[in-house]
């Protein structure tokens, strides 16, 4: 379970995120909202990233006091909206400049990348450079990174953006997987809504920094403020 | 672990050249062609900072100086062997890369690419103000007129043979390279350059893998800085301005900074072109202005530098046949 506690970050005057709390308790939980309401925001500093006020967790061990890289080799690991794959290394180059970086031994390391390897279908893409991937193979070796070494949080910021429909579905069952694969508590952020309605049991909205709702996501998704939010128009007065 | 294509070409050609080389150049050629060797040293290490990790040092031929400095003060002080001395010039030039590196390491870009000349800069005044050791008294070590002798490697005494050994050392050097590239560091280097965010989500130590690469880059620049200064018996200060570092810097973009041809190539261009010149009576600064074409011609058409195109052109010609 992830817990997030009276989270708030500040760009300078700017209050980015006020006060977020929520519990992630399912295996995959979703994170929504219109553009720039603070999603990115909230996985950056759950990375450790940004500087910011209140505590997280994931069964009940804080990571606050661990700066990014040691956040990592805690157990967290994550997916940016652009892949952040490196172009001039093979596949499996970018699977294993993860796990240099656990904690275990040379053998150990070798299997969670051989590991991750089986538990996806990139076992023909392991001897490519990245540069000669398509975006859904690039997607494909960014999961797969997020899966190495039995991880503890998996946070993938818009997993699908820029993918057909056919590969956003097939991708999504994958992520489906990752509960099965680890025993990792999952956060996606995503536009697509019916992405997040099929695989993520609870949802978070925000919006403009505030947690506008919580909760089971198909209940969620009919709330009024957050179709309110979605639509830009101002909250109906009850 | 796998040779590659480029490895077999480039330790075939380290081999003719160590065969044939010292054989047909005569003269002053074989030393402009161990000054030359020194040179290919020196900007693998900032190609490979370049290539990999995306980080611009233009302090590179002033760290070479550094290294001079620290092997002919070992020679006039001890009566060490010569690789011990090298070693020690290396060292020192590691540690003094990683000095110069410590308020660097937490820039990027231009920043950094600032710092390194500043550092090359504030080299080129120490060095034109104390010069280099020639056996004199004191630390500094300066005696106004003829210089002590210079001892080279056992065995190596003579300009041939000393070619022979500096190929060995660059062969050593790429070979030192390449392991890098191929195991931890090297992945760490390559998600820096992706983004400081994709090292951090590897679990990669930024400081503490550039620190590294700072490192081994002026260990390369200290040890060719040493062979250098083994190959000519004393330093000229000139040799070690500022403006060579970035010159040596732009030669390695023209000859492409990935892979073994694109430093030969810069080292090519930086000393035997202006030796070709002055052989045949033109005026070398003209190689100037060839550079400065040559950049151009790099920048607008071959990202990968003249390396690249060859490259190219020959796996080309190898589908055609």
């Amino acid at each position: 379970m992830i817990r997030i506690d009276n989270l708030t970050v500040r760009f300078g005057g700017v209050t980015a995120l006020d006060a977020i709390s929520a519990d992630f308790s399912q295996p995959i939980s979703g994170i929504i909202g219109p553009n720039g309401a603070g999603k990115t925001t909230t996985m950056n500093a759950v990375s450790g990233f940004l500087d910011y006020q209140g505590t997280i967790s994931w069964n009940d061990e804080p990571v606050d006091a661990l700066n990014p890289f040691k956040r990592t080799r805690w157990g967290l690991r994550r997916s940016f909206q652009r892949e952040q794959i490196a172009d001039d290394l093979t596949v499996l180059d970018n699977l294993q400049a993860i796990a240099d970086n656990l904690p275990g031994s040379r053998s150990e390391r070798r299997a969670n990348v051989e590991q991750a390897i089986e538990s996806l279908p990139i076992s023909h893409l392991v001897n490519r450079k990245a540069e000669s991937l398509n975006a859904y193979e690039k997607r494909l070796t960014d999961l797969g990174r997020c899966i190495i070494g039995n991880p503890k949080i998996v946070m993938l910021d818009e997993p699908c953006g820029g993918l057909q429909q056919e590969e956003t579905d097939r991708l999504g069952e994958l992520i489906q997987k990752i509960p099965l694969l680890t025993r990792a508590t999952t956060l996606i952020i995503d536009h697509d809504v019916d992405l997040i309605s099929r695989i993520c049991a609870e949802t978070l909205v925000l919006d403009f920094g505030r947690r506008i709702a919580f909760g089971e996501t198909s209940q969620v998704l009919a709330d009024p403020k957050v179709k309110a939010a979605y639509l830009g128009v101002e909250e109906v007065a009850q | 672990m796998p040779i590659t294509q480029s490895a077999k070409a480039g330790l075939a050609f380290a081999l003719l050249a160590f065969v044939l080389l010292p054989v047909l150049a005569g003269g002053q050629w074989v030393k402009i062609f161990i000054s030359t060797g020194c040179f290919i040293l020196a900007a693998s290490g900032v190609a490979f900072m370049y290539a990999r990790l995306g980080m611009v040092s233009l302090g590179q031929v002033a760290l070479m100086g550094v290294g001079g400095w620290v092997m002919l003060r070992m020679n006039h002080a001890f009566e060490l062997p010569f690789e011990i001395n090298l070693a020690v010039a290396g060292a020192v030039t590691l540690m003094f890369g990683w000095l110069l590196a410590m308020p660097a390491l937490k820039m990027r870009g231009l920043y950094l690419a600032l710092i390194t000349l500043m550092a090359a800069g504030g080299l080129e005044v120490i060095f034109s103000t104390f010069r280099f050791p020639n056996g004199g008294e004191g630390f500094w070590g300066v005696m106004p007129s003829v210089a002590a002798p210079f001892r080279r490697p056992f065995l190596v005494s003579d300009d041939t043979d000393y070619l022979r050994y500096i190929i060995a050392a660059i062969v050593a050097g790429f070979l030192i390279i390449e392991l890098h590239m191929r195991s931890a560091p090297g992945r760490a280097w390559a998600m820096i350059r992706r983004s400081e965010a994709a090292a951090y989500a590897s679990g990669v130590n930024v400081v503490y893998y550039k620190a590294w690469a700072f490192g081994l880059a002026g260990f390369l620049a200290g040890v060719s800085g040493g062979l250098l200064a083994g190959g000519l018996g004393l330093l000229d200060p000139a040799t070690f301005r500022a403006s060579e570092s970035i010159m040596l810097f732009a030669l390695m973009i023209v000859g492409g900074s990935r892979g073994w041809l694109g430093v030969v190539i810069a080292a090519a261009l930086y000393r035997v072109v202006p030796a070709l010149f002055n052989d045949w009576s033109i005026d070398a600064d003209i190689s100037l202005i060839i550079f400065g074409a040559a950049l151009l011609h790099a920048i607008t058409t071959a990202p990968n530098g003249l390396s690249g195109q060859l490259t190219d052109l020959f796996t080309k010609e190898v589908k055609r046949t």
